[in-house]
């Protein structure tokens, strides 16, 4: 789950109120957030995925004064009237690179420029998006600049790297575009989502005046947001317009949870763009009906519960014919449709393990006829004295390694060796078994019924999950003769006639491992593992084992109706 | 004294099960001890007692070549001289390497035949074995061992030694009366002449460690029980699962920190399977907020401007079992229905105490008309009583194919409150595409969690637990 370190004592700012470790895990527990832990001032917040806004102060809080029933409706986020219409024209060299633009102006309300800490909860936020939402800038990043000496239209394009000197943000002097790309650590870290070749992004208003070089840096000339500041202009550049537009939605909520306003910012896409960004100028509403509402959770609402369960979430809704329309805040990604309003009542009215409801079933349960098959094994390895195994289907590469390398599915991004691969056979568990238990004494008889996926080369696409059936046997003077004993004593039990044939296993004394063939089908492997194996695995008694292909099996045994 | 096992037979004229079985009522008694001596010895196998015998073929052309002089001889002669495939490549490749042929046919000695050696490294060695003389030449005797000449064989020598409690007992009465019942005694008749030794039948006996099912299989199958009892439907798929059905068709999106959630492994080398074109059609168009083919308006704003199809074909493990819902759902069944499916699941994740990369799941849907999130909230209630837990309690959580969705918590004695019961009802957008017009509730359970509550586990990795004596009743 995303999780960010916050300010507690920001945090009570907005709030009003102290907020001790105890009463925050109360109150956050009804929403999508959760306390992790306080040290101090740090304030460490964990929340869903879809609800990325209360990964700040402020959405936190507004989330919190609803839950609280001490606000309710959705927080003042008025349009500028008056405000002068800003530009952004996209070059069309953006396009194969990065062509998605969007971007809003925000103004500060009368008498309250930006301050330090509204500034420095928009900057923690915005590398919470950068990580999260923009998928570490890749998808989406974005830029918050003053509009005190920029002219508009600005515009954004892929420039040669050699025409752009740049002072970077925290920097006083500049330096080549090219020096900047070799020697800046942000640079390396994301350098490539803005360049192509010898020609970089750069974003620079109608006097040539350089903001930033997306997605990596802002300029420390002209892209310098300061307390006292009273337009910002707020942009994302990104891999698609939805994307550009959820971050800059979502960064918007650290504004207008304090009382800032904002106007449209217009992108003209350059004409044969792919995909270009566009003003918000027409808000989101959802439509939600009475009957879905009633139908999806389960309780008769009365209108005003569901317009004040709808304000306690910090939303407002409009009584329309059979329901409501709401209107979706622009830090609300997560509201796509009318589920999601339901699911807004729903969490802002609460609902408590009581008040389930039990449905009796109309329908009969059952097991898959083949799960039944393979449940027979079980009392059958019992019987014999085998310890029943659940071993993982990932195994690791030190046993893969003590077995031969025989061809399995390789985990393209494990997490350690002890899971790298999805095992081809239940014999490789039963070694990493055997290889764990040499400090117990012997004979060990081990068994386990478990799916496999099939390697590369066996005529079935790779990958593909089979179901096995397997016995280990080690102890001294064991050998062979005893698991043909025991595979032909399981067959006989399945009412199937067997033929046993040579066949050179990799991970078996040569001439002592076969197949069983069934009908012609081969149902199963059997051998006696050589002493370089059993060496690997520190294993000091012979080994023998015997492994059933149970998915091969059962359509030979079924006719039978033995099961 | 100690005495090896091996030289008992003769002193005592018993047969060697007798032996090993009072052995092993001895030491269990703690009257006797043992002492194991590992060693290793090579030996011929078969083929290369056969090989000493016949000659190992490298020896017999060398020995043809020899005789056919500067004429050499055609490497298709061979056959007919006795040669099967693998032993003229086996020849042929082992004089090239040693320098005694060239790489020209037909086939020629490169030097004169008083250079030829009187035994290779080969004979030397197997010879050598036969004659149980000590082997140097290591590289040479690996080489053999590849081609299945020789091998290594392991002996344990048993060394057996009373105990201080073993040297005390009283042996008079012991050797005039005797233990157990033969086969011998009661064919010859001879047990009329033979006193039986009483036994203690207050000591206790060898302790027997017996299999029994492996806890956390036998609790889960348990719980399927409980499912089947309730009117579930079992159902399976594959564990190595195509992007679409694991995530496209469940409405997660494609590019967005909420699939990370259920970060995937990827593995090599499997091939790509392209979903099925109509269903494809309309996951995409749910994906992208636009209109389902057939509908008039969208289902919802959906998730991105761009599908991609190619997205959808890549093989990862599956990652959850709504996986096999949804492929349960896309074969139409008939409403009501209720299916279920205790599977396991893979995601990239750091192994500790409460996470696995590898985990079981227990997927449920069920679907009819009336169905809403307050009879989710009453399944988890069922299934969690039907345990033996009673404290549940709910938040709300999010899960890219439901609205709403809930998380059921149950108090574990050590670890508090745990997450075990998570779902919700399905989304538009997951339920239209695959034309399910009913309301469906859906969970996947972390049955693995759920377990460690039942069977007082505290650590998630026990559930795994293989170690010999724990699982066979002996001490945890």
């Amino acid at each position: 789950m995303p999780q960010e370190h916050l300010s507690l004592s920001r945090l009570e700012r907005l709030l009003g109120s102290s907020a001790t470790e105890a009463n925050l895990t109360e109150w956050l527990f009804p929403t999508k957030a959760e306390l992790e832990r306080i040290h101090g001032d740090d304030l460490t917040i964990s929340v869903t995925p879809d609800r990325l806004d209360l990964l700040t102060e402020t959405g936190l809080s507004l989330a919190l004064a609803g839950a609280l029933d001490r606000t309710r409706g959705p927080p003042p986020w008025p349009r500028r009237p008056d405000a002068e219409r800003f530009a952004v024209q996209i070059d069309r060299s953006v396009a194969p690179l990065r062509p998605a633009l969007a971007a809003i102006r925000v103004h500060a309300p009368h008498g309250r420029p930006l301050d330090s800490d509204l500034l420095a909860e928009a900057i923690r936020f915005q590398e919470t998006l950068h990580a999260t939402v923009g998928r570490d800038r890749r998808a989406a990043s974005l830029g918050m600049y003053p509009l005190r000496e920029l002219r508009s239209p600005l515009r954004y394009a892929l420039e040669p790297i050699d025409q752009v000197r740049f002072t970077p943000l925290g920097e006083t002097s500049a330096r080549t575009a090219r020096e900047f790309y070799a020697q800046h650590p942000f640079a390396e870290k994301y350098g490539a989502y803005g360049r192509v070749d010898d020609r970089i992004l750069t974003l620079r208003d109608a006097e040539g005046h350089l903001l930033s070089l997306p997605p990596i840096l802002n300029s420390g000339s002209y892209g310098e947001a300061r307390p006292g500041d009273l337009d910002l202009l707020l942009e994302s550049t990104g891999l698609t317009e939805r994307t550009t537009q959820e971050i800059l939605g979502l960064l918007e909520v650290v504004f207008a949870g304090r009382g800032w306003s904002w106007s449209p910012v217009s992108v003209h896409p350059a004409r044969e763009a792919e995909s270009a960004g566009a003003a918000r100028d027409v808000p989101i509403r959802i439509h939600l009906t009475s009957r879905a509402l009633a139908e999806r959770t389960g309780y008769a609402l009365s209108p005003p519960e569901v317009e004040e369960w709808l304000r306690r979430a910090r939303l407002g809704a409009r009584a329309v014919p059979g329901g409501w329309e709401v209107e979706v805040p622009p830090w609300r990604p997560d509201l796509l449709g009318e589920v999601d309003l339901t699911e807004e009542v729903l969490v802002a009215r609460g609902l408590t393990a009581e008040e389930g409801r039990i449905l009796p079933s109309r329908t009969r349960g059952g097991r898959l006829e083949e799960v039944r098959f393979r449940r027979r094994w079980a009392p059958l390895f019992l019987g014999l004295g085998a310890t029943p195994l659940c071993n993982t289907v990932l195994v690791s590469a030190d046993t893969v390694e003590a077995l031969g390398s025989p061809p399995a599915i390789r985990i393209e991004n494990p997490v350690s060796r002890e899971y790298a691969y999805a095992r081809p056979s239940l014999l490789l568990s039963m070694a990493g078994t055997l290889r764990r238990n040499t400090r117990h004494g012997y004979p060990q008889i081990w068994s386990e019924i478990g799916p496999i996926l099939d390697p590369p080369g066996t005529g079935r696409a790779a990958g593909s999950t089979r179901y096995h059936a397997a016995l280990a046997w080690a102890e001294e003077g064991r050998g062979f003769s005893d698991v043909a004993a025991i595979s032909d004593c399981l067959l006989d039990a399945l009412d199937v006639s067997s033929v046993r044939e040579p066949f050179d296993h990799s991970s078996a004394i040569v001439g002592r491992s076969a197949r069983v063939r069934v009908a012609g089908v081969e149902v199963a492997e059997l051998g006696e593992l050589h002493p370089r194996v059993l060496e690997a695995l520190g294993v000091p008694v012979p080994v023998a084992w015997f492994e059933a292909d149970l998915s091969a099996l059962w359509p030979l045994v079924r006719p039978s109706g033995t099961h | 004294m100690p005495i090896e096992e091996g030289a008992i037979p003769e002193l005592t004229g018993l047969s060697p099960d007798q032996i090993r079985g009072a052995l092993q009522r001895l030491k269990s008694k703690r009257l006797a001890v043992v002492e194991e001596l590992h060693r290793s010895e090579p030996s011929l196998t078969p083929r290369g007692r056969a090989a000493l015998v016949d000659r190992l073929p490298e020896r017999r052309l060398l020995d043809l070549l020899h005789a056919a002089g500067s004429a050499g001889i055609p490497i298709s002669a061979l056959p007919a001289a006795g040669f099967s495939g693998e032993e003229r490549s086996a020849a042929i490749g082992r004089l090239r390497r040693a320098g005694y042929l060239d790489g020209t046919t037909p086939l020629r000695l490169k030097v004169d035949s008083g250079s030829l050696p009187a035994r290779l490294p080969e004979e030397a060695v197997l010879e050598a074995i036969d004659r149980a003389q000590p082997v140097d030449d290591q590289a040479t005797f690996r080489q053999l061992e590849r081609r299945g000449l020789v091998q290594t064989e392991h002996h344990t020598m048993k060394r057996w030694a009373a105990t201080e409690a073993g040297r005390r007992l009283p042996l008079d009465d012991i050797d005039s009366q005797v233990g157990p019942v033969t086969a011998g005694m009661l064919l010859g008749g001879r047990w009329r002449e033979l006193s039986f030794r009483p036994y203690d039948v207050r000591s206790p006996p060898p302790h027997r460690l017996s299999p029994r099912p492996h806890p956390y299989a036998a609790w889960l199958e348990e719980f399927e029980e409980i499912l089947v009892g309730l009117g579930f439907q079992q159902a399976e798929g594959p564990l190595l699962e195509t992007e679409f059905w694991n995530a496209d068709v469940l409405f997660m999106p494609q590019d967005h920190p909420a699939r990370s959630i259920h970060d995937a492994l990827t593995v090599e080398g499997a091939p790509e399977i392209p979903p099925p074109e109509p269903l494809l059609l309309r996951v995409a168009a749910a994906h992208e907020g636009r209109p389902l083919p057939g509908l008039a308006v969208p289902l919802s704003r959906g998730w991105s401007d761009r599908y991609d199809p190619a997205v959808a074909r890549r093989p990862v493990l599956r990652s959850q079992t709504t996986a096999v819902s949804a492929r349960f759902l896309a074969d139409g069944p008939r409403p009501p229905f209720r299916m279920f499916s205790i599977d396991r699941n893979f995601r990239r994740e750091e192994v500790d105490a409460r996470h696995h990369l590898e985990f079981t799941q227990c997927e449920g849907v069920l679907g009819e008309e009336g169905v809403s999130i307050r009879h989710v909230v009453g399944m988890f209630r069922e299934l969690a009583e039907a345990i033996g837990v009673r404290e549940l309690k709910l938040r709300p959580s999010y899960f890219p194919f439901t609205e709403p969705s809930i998380e059921g918590y149950v108090r574990h004695p050590l670890l508090g409150w745990i997450e075990v019961f998570p779902g919700g009802l399905l989304r538009p957008e997951v339920l239209a595409p695959l034309g399910v017009e009913v309301p469906v509730a859906a969970w996947g359970i972390g049955i693995a969690r759920l377990a460690m509550v039942a069977l007082g586990v505290n650590d998630i990795r026990e559930l795994y637990d293989d170690d010999y004596l724990r699982l066979r009743g002996g001490n945890r």
